[in-house]
């Protein structure tokens, strides 16, 4: 599965993965999650190019999510399929990361959300 | 158009790597029976829950992938020498809330109930035999590549 980051600004990093994530693909993009989970900012998963999601690519997304929450920092996922989509809601991970259809609408919460840390900050 | 009942079968070595040869093999045979896209999924998501639950928590040497097409659907077989695990009996967990104290895992009871119609399980001469059976959208349902 590849995968691409994007620094998009305001503390938003946009990740795009096009292919399957299924075990192969999970393997493939762990570690680079992994790394990414480590700084506190806004972390948007563009899956529109993700055919498959199954047991090993939601436990990357759960412990990004998991590792980014608890340092202060908010994910979003957007672009899901249907069948994708299913999966995300089935295990209850929309109750932790909202869904969003596209990037846009996903980096304008997450920068809501990310605003009043960034002015404390200041 | 009526559909011709077909099947296909294969054993694989019980690892982490093998579960991923038996998603590409799922993938492979999914077009020459003419499944759609939303039964390939599903399909292929159970199967690599119970693969890497039959190797991971029930240290499973051998699991044996069966797919029929049926008339009215798809049933597949899948039989492991594992622990013994009746995934019919187990909890769907879910994450509840908004919360970060949540599990990494143990989704895919859920996750198969979810995505199957029917699932039926028996311990059977030291193995695990689970059957599911998922409704067969028709090939053209399948997504352009």
């Amino acid at each position: 599965m590849d995968m691409t980051v994007i620094e998009a600004g305001d503390e938003i990093t946009h990740i795009v993965l096009d292919g399957r994530f299924d075990i192969a693909g999970a393997q493939e993009v762990d570690a680079r999650f992994g790394a990414l989970a480590q700084s506190p900012k806004g972390l948007v998963v563009d899956l529109t190019k993700v055919s498959f999601l199954a047991s090993l690519g939601m436990r990357t997304l759960m412990l990004t999510a998991k590792t980014l929450i608890r340092s202060g920092g908010e994910m979003a996922v957007c672009g899901a399929d249907e069948n994708v989509e299913k999966v995300l809601r089935s295990t209850g991970f929309d109750e932790i990361v909202d869904l969003y259809p596209d990037f846009a609408s996903a980096a304008a919460a997450l920068k809501v959300k990310l605003a009043p840390f960034a002015r404390r900050d200041k | 158009m009526s559909v011709q009942p077909q099947s296909v079968s294969r054993d694989f070595p019980g690892a982490v790597e093998a579960a991923s040869d038996a998603e590409a093999w799922i993938v492979s045979q999914s077009g020459a029976l003419g499944l759609g896209a939303d039964a390939e999924f599903a399909i292929s998501l159970c199967v690599e829950e119970l693969f890497l639950n039959a190797v991971s928590h029930g240290r499973a040497n051998r699991a044996s992938i069966s797919i029929a097409t049926e008339p009215d659907g798809v049933r597949v077989e899948f039989v492991d020498d594992g622990a013994p695990f009746d995934p019919t009996a187990a909890p769907a967990k879910r994450i509840d809330g908004r919360t970060d104290d949540f599990a990494i895992g143990g989704y895919g009871a859920g996750l198969i109930r979810k995505f199957s119609r029917r699932m039926f399980y028996r311990r059977d001469d030291g193995r695990n035999r689970l059957v599911l059976e998922f409704d067969a959208a028709g090939p053209q349902s399948r997504r352009p590549v």
